[in-house]
């Protein structure tokens, strides 16, 4: 874990003028600090030991004055600058996370990393804000402040300068001895404190269910349990975590105690003259106030170093080669997938298993199956969003030739596809926006395709008709009328080849009875349609039915398999 | 808890979160008394080192000097010391009070309206929920123990500046209120600013995000990614306007922290040297009164973001303290109809069911032991089994304690609705009974499940009546209600624990045998026999890792194990093909004349010690189900076919058949399916 990770300068652009004005600032800083220093020790001598007056040390008292509201200014531009630009490299990583994560596809979203992009993305990646507004200004400070005042006090006492120097190494060296003696148990704890925490979340989620059973009073214990549980295990880390710091307080503090108690035995002995023992006696806090600075830093900023290194990972995951080939036009050509098997996640299964499957233009095709046994995964590979583990996927042109998927630039394949997954995709915008996709539609048309996909009742209904508005996700429909919507949309689209997945599964008997005449009016339209159906009555509307079967794997075949950490604890 | 708490009303959130919290009082002294020695070392550090320093200047004899060198080197190491007991004593007193939180919120949504346990389904609300309590916790760490520390140390900084010249430590006092209140409160405002004008950014674009991640395939496919992402970038450039907008006051907070030490190092210098001048003090204690401002600071410069803390724990507070309301309001908000639900606040739940829940693993096991708990230990004879035990048996056989009746199900003119909506479901007359099964048809959204709630005693009736064995469900303790009426919904939770524990959900001592009986039941064999570690396997997070399809068997496994003698159903076959899915539904609805015994378990029940003297032949359940598919219907012995939130026609599936148009249309089209089925 790096301080300072080069990888954030080279991701976020907004993050070098930060970078740069700061350390423009921090050497500003360590000037003024040093100013200071030598003016308060020169003024305070002169009255101590000289018996100066005011009026004497005025110059002094002018010029430290005007250090003080510079050193003031200073604070305020990198308060006003830092929190900018925060917000603005987190939401320029923000943006490339989202992008990297659609692109590496459905199936790294669902296992591994990609589960937790959700949480990086919204949540996680602002923990970057403390990081640039608090952390991060301190480093710099630790690399300007601590050598100049250190260089400094050199010159007015070596002695002094010595006893500094020679504890400074030893505060990164204790700081690592530390760590490496506690890193492993933290870690070790940090797993049992989110797990314990993830079980009262749990619990929580599950209470109305526990209540349909009248189960809901017996987890109260067991809630004050694991609480209990976790500040056990919080404070045994904290407990080590903060080990740490008091190594680098006691360090700068004792050290600081030993500056002052040589300057004044060396000043009893008339060795060293008062200005340089006070102005080394100021500048010894200082060399290692950025250093303690950056401890206490330190750990509200791990959060945000532990999300860049996470952001980073997933920037740097290699997307699965893009095919460059234009897809031939699937008004002619078909798809043709052999033997191909795809590993369940977490599971010895294949599912599915040595499909075989041809779409050929203008037909309809059906995947029946029962659940589990990979219709949804065999729409994914179809797509183009899964690399099966198994078997090829081509696009084979009229005359005979066949690309395989993989080398085809998929925009032009997606182009002149349209697809409804489980949860139909809505776009945000009035409900006539979200059918017609902004394409030019007569009105005509439109409430033609409503009419046969049911929309028309909802927009009968709706107090705005068409111009109903739509929240992102299709907030405001049901789930049938979703589906209603997203058919409606499919029948008014040109896309030669059509996929629709469990159309029928939020519908009762009348809203199948949609589905099919949808079907057959794409049928009817000359369009080519995929049909994941569960139902018999979809099953006969198609010309080709394909059975989806899934196998179990031969033990020792499957990488990684199953569930590692079994964890059969009582939570429930 | 009659009169009615609103949020906002009872004063500041984060004062009623923090009382929650119940801190031991003695804890926080501690806390804050180990924060001011080890602060106060600094402060002591650097006046003596002062003192020393400028004394040694004086060239006196080396002996007079020995007990401050001795003292500069102990307060050295004093203040990092103090500073490690203090932390760790802070933050054990956070964790104690986030920890009471947690129960407190649990047990009163766990006993309080259901709306709020619902809420919680919602995966962000849940999140949030979590991290709301530890931003509460925060607030004592990061907020009002540092503040504490700072004016304790603050005041008697001062007052000893003062000793040696009053004009110092009034000057120091001042700058001190500067840096540790006026520059807090200004990045509190700042810190709220940015807040207030970034709620909409910020919801915009995690609602952006949420919309790509979830569906990252449609969204690709669509062609809408790049559309997706400039809408991602403006979301948050608006965010960074409105951080900008915050950015001012809190610039100015960060200078007037700065500008206070120098002040206060300024002023001591232009007050002391006269005075010096004027023999008030000694040229040493000059030393002393300019040196010793710059360590009292240290205890301030923590202040701004501590202000800012606590801004956003009374956020947090606010929000859990409506979760709280939200659970344990009166009913009486918006109809006056809801009040006494569930019996919520009947002692008897509590009391009556701890007893009651004694052998429950939930209870039982710590963490640390929670790795194994064999059936066994849950084993002693329970009387809320024992109850529900003696409800299930009595059925038509009848020979039992307790009267038939007690699990009777009665609907007159029912309406049901959630509270301070409009009823979805109204007129409703149903009677279900041990041995009798019931399935309710009709379209999605027509309120069917907003019906079994209501059934199952969770949501209040709105209309009309409902009884359960003569009385409402609402007056009856919980207990009593779940012991004869159980409801599995279609979005029931998987707990992410393994297969059999979460079957345990609906009783604690289901024994393997009847775990496999029921999964078997459920048309899960071959999937318990693909599963790397059979019952032992781990379920992922809410059962991510397992189908729609297994996830409504499994859930219809757990309410098999139920031993209540009413069992409500929701869906148990969608996500199913149609031949597994009509076998199941047929044998659910027939459930109600299967031997219970036979069923879940196995027939020498050994993992049912409540029922060792089940005398008379099969106890009889009831069933109702919820489903939109006809064709296992004629399993059942009534079909009420719900259309616009009434019953639109009722009877036999046979007589529905011969009466109802839309009912023999629907099946007519099921059953062409059903032949053509390859």
């Amino acid at each position: 874990m790096k301080p300072l990770d080069p990888r954030l300068l080279r991701h976020a652009r907004a993050a070098r003028s930060y970078i740069a004005l700061t350390v423009v600032l921090g050497t500003v800083v360590a000037a003024l600090v040093v100013a200071q220093a030598l003016l308060l020790a020169h003024a305070l001598a002169a009255a101590v030991h000289d018996g100066a007056t005011l009026a004497e040390i005025g110059p002094q008292v002018v010029w430290i004055a005007a250090v003080v509201a510079v050193r003031a200014l200073v604070a305020g531009v990198q308060e006003r600058f830092a929190h900018r630009a925060a917000t603005r490299v987190i939401g320029d990583l923000r943006a490339q996370l989202v992008e990297r994560s659609a692109l590496l596809g459905p199936r790294w979203t669902v296992e591994g990393d990609g589960s937790r992009v959700v949480t990086l993305a919204t949540r996680g990646i602002d923990a970057l804000e403390p990081y640039f507004v608090r952390y991060l200004p301190q480093l710099v400070l630790a690399a300007t402040v601590t050598p100049a005042t250190l260089v400094v006090i050199l010159g007015l006492d070596w002695v002094s300068a010595a006893i500094v120097a020679g504890t400074i190494p030893l505060v990164p060296l204790f700081m690592v001895l530390v760590g490496r003696l506690t890193q492993g148990r933290s870690e070790r704890g940090l797993r049992v404190m989110q797990r314990l925490g993830s079980q009262v979340l749990d619990l929580l989620a599950g209470l109305a269910t526990l209540r349909a059973f009248g189960r809901e009073l017996g987890p109260v214990a067991r809630v004050r349990e694991l609480g209990d549980a976790h500040r056990r295990a919080t404070m045994g880390t904290l407990r080590v975590a903060f080990l740490s710091g008091m190594v680098l307080e006691l360090l700068t503090t004792l050290s600081v105690a030993l500056v002052a108690v040589g300057i004044g035995l060396r000043l009893v002995y008339g060795e060293l003259d008062l200005v340089t023992g006070l102005a080394v006696l100021v500048l010894a806090p200082e060399v290692y106030l950025p250093l303690r600075q950056v401890g206490a830093q330190f750990h509200a900023s791990t959060d945000g170093v532990a999300a860049a290194e996470q952001v980073f990972a997933v920037l740097e995951t290699p997307l699965p080669a893009r095919g460059t080939r234009p897809a031939p036009d699937l008004r002619t050509a078909s798809l043709r997938l052999r033997g191909v098997g795809v590993r369940a996640p977490g599971r010895d299964v294949l599912a599915p298993a040595g499909l075989d499957l041809d779409v050929r233009p203008g037909r309809v095709v059906a995947l029946t199956g029962p659940s589990g046994s990979g219709k949804t995964t065999a729409v994914d590979v179809l797509l183009g969003l899964v690399r099966p583990d198994h078997g090829t996927v081509e696009l084979v042109a009229p005359d005979g030739t066949a690309t395989a998927l993989a080398d085809v630039d998929p925009t032009t394949f997606w182009a002149q596809l349209t697809w409804l997954p489980q949860r139909p995709l809505l776009e945000p915008g009035t409900l006539a926006d979200v059918v017609t996709g902004g394409a030019d539609v007569t009105p005509g048309r439109r409430d033609a395709a409503a009419a046969l996909t049911g929309l028309d009742a909802v927009v009968a209904a709706a107090p705005l008709g068409w111009a109903t508005p739509v929240g992102r996700g299709g907030d405001g429909l049901s789930v049938g009328q979703r589906q209603r919507a997203a058919l409606t949309r499919a029948l008014l689209g040109t896309a030669p080849l059509v996929v629709l997945d469990e159309p029928t599964a939020h519908l009762d008997a009348a809203g199948e009875q949609v589905v099919l005449d949808a079907v057959a009016a794409l049928r009817e339209a000359g369009r080519t349609v995929v049909l994941v159906a569960h139902r018999a009555s979809l099953v006969a509307v198609a010309d080709e039915v394909v059975a989806v079967r899934p196998a179990e794997l031969p033990a020792g075949l499957s990488p990684g398999a199953g569930p590692s950490a079994a964890r059969p604890e009582v939570v429930a | 808890m009659s009169a009615p708490t609103r949020p906002w009303s009872a004063g500041d959130p984060l004062r009623r979160a923090l009382a929650l919290l119940d801190v031991d009082r003695t804890r926080v002294a501690l806390a804050v008394a180990l924060g001011v020695l080890s602060l106060g070392s600094a402060v002591a550090l650097a006046a003596v080192a002062a003192w020393l320093i400028a004394r040694a200047s004086q060239m006196p004899p080396v002996l007079e000097l020995s007990v401050a060198t001795v003292a500069v080197r102990a307060f050295g190491i004093g203040r990092g010391t103090f500073r490690y007991v203090e932390r760790l004593t802070s933050h054990d007193v956070a964790l104690r009070g986030m920890a009471t939180l947690r129960t407190t919120l649990y047990e009163r949504v766990a006993t309080g309206r259901v709306g709020a346990a619902l809420a919680l389904r919602r995966g962000d609300l849940l999140a949030r929920v979590g991290a709301d309590v530890d931003t509460v916790g925060d607030a004592v760490v990061r907020g009002l123990l540092p503040a504490a520390v700072a004016a304790v140390l603050g005041v008697g900084t001062a007052v000893a500046m003062a000793l040696f010249l009053p004009a110092a430590g009034l000057a120091l006092a001042v700058c001190l209120v500067l840096a540790g209140v006026v520059s807090p409160a200004l990045a509190a405002r700042a810190a709220r600013t940015s807040e207030a004008r970034a709620i909409e950014a910020r919801a915009a674009v995690a609602s952006v995000s949420l919309g790509v991640l979830d569906a990252p395939g449609p969204v690709t496919v669509a062609g809408l990614l790049p559309r997706e992402l400039d809408a991602l970038r403006s979301a948050d450039a608006a965010l960074a306007r409105a951080v900008d907008a915050g950015a001012r006051p809190a610039a100015l907070s960060a200078a007037l922290g700065q500008l206070a030490v120098g002040l206060a190092v300024l002023a001591a210098l232009v007050l002391g040297v006269p005075a010096l001048t004027a023999g008030m003090i000694a040229p040493v204690e000059l030393a002393v009164l300019v040196l010793t401002p710059l360590a009292a600071f240290e205890a301030t410069a923590v202040l701004p973001a501590a202000a800012i803390q606590v801004q956003r724990s009374r956020a947090a507070a606010a929000r859990v303290l409506a979760l709280l309301d939200e659970a344990t309001s009166d009913g009486t908000a918006p109809d006056g109809t809801a009040s006494d639900e569930m019996g919520r606040d009947r002692p008897v739940p509590v009391g009556a069911a701890v007893p009651g829940d004694a052998p429950d693993p939930l209870r039982r096991s710590t963490p640390a032991s929670d790795a194994e708990l064999a059936p066994s230990s849950a084993c002693p004879p329970e009387p809320a089994a024992v109850a529900s035990a003696a409800a299930a048996d009595a059925g038509p056989s009848g020979a039992t304690q307790q009267p038939a009746s007690s699990a009777t199900l009665a609907a007159r003119d029912l309406a049901c609705g959630w509270p301070g909506r409009e009823p979805v479901v109204r007129g409703l007359d149903l009677d279900v009974r041990p041995g009798r099964s019931v399935a309710v048809v009709g379209p999605s959204g027509t309120g069917k499940t907003t019906l079994l709630l209501t059934l199952a005693g969770l949501l209040p009736a709105r209309g009309g009546s409902l009884t359960l064995g003569g009385l409402p469900p609402g007056a009856l303790p919980r207990p009593e209600v779940t012991s004869r009426v159980v409801l599995t919904t279609e979005d029931a939770h998987l707990f992410e624990t393994t297969v059999l524990e979460n079957l345990r959900v609906a009783r604690g001592d289901v024994t393997d045998d009847e775990a496999r009986a029921a999964l078997d039941r459920a048309g899960l064999t071959a999937w318990l026999a693909g599963l790397p570690d059979g019952l032992a396997t781990p379920l992922g997070a809410d059962g991510r890792n397992v189908s729609g399809g297994e996830r409504r068997r499994l859930l219809l496994a757990r309410a098999l194990l139920s031993r209540a003698p009413l069992l409500l159903v929701d869906e148990p076959a969608e996500h199913l093909d149609t031949a597994t899915a009509d076998r199941l539904v047929r044998d659910l609805l027939t459930t109600g004349t299967d031997p219970l015994a036979a069923g879940p378990g196995s027939p020498a029940a050994p993992g049912s010690p409540a029922r060792p003297g089940s005398p008379a032949g099969p106890p009889a359940r009831g069933v109702v189900v919820v489903t939109h598919r006809l064709s296992a219907l004629d399993a059942a012995d009534e079909v009420l076919v719900l259309r616009d939130g009434r019953v639109a026609a009722r009877g036999t599936h046979a007589q529905l058949l011969a009466s109802d148009a839309g009912y023999r249309e629907a099946q007519a089209r099921e059953q062409h399916e059903d032949r053509e089925d390859p």
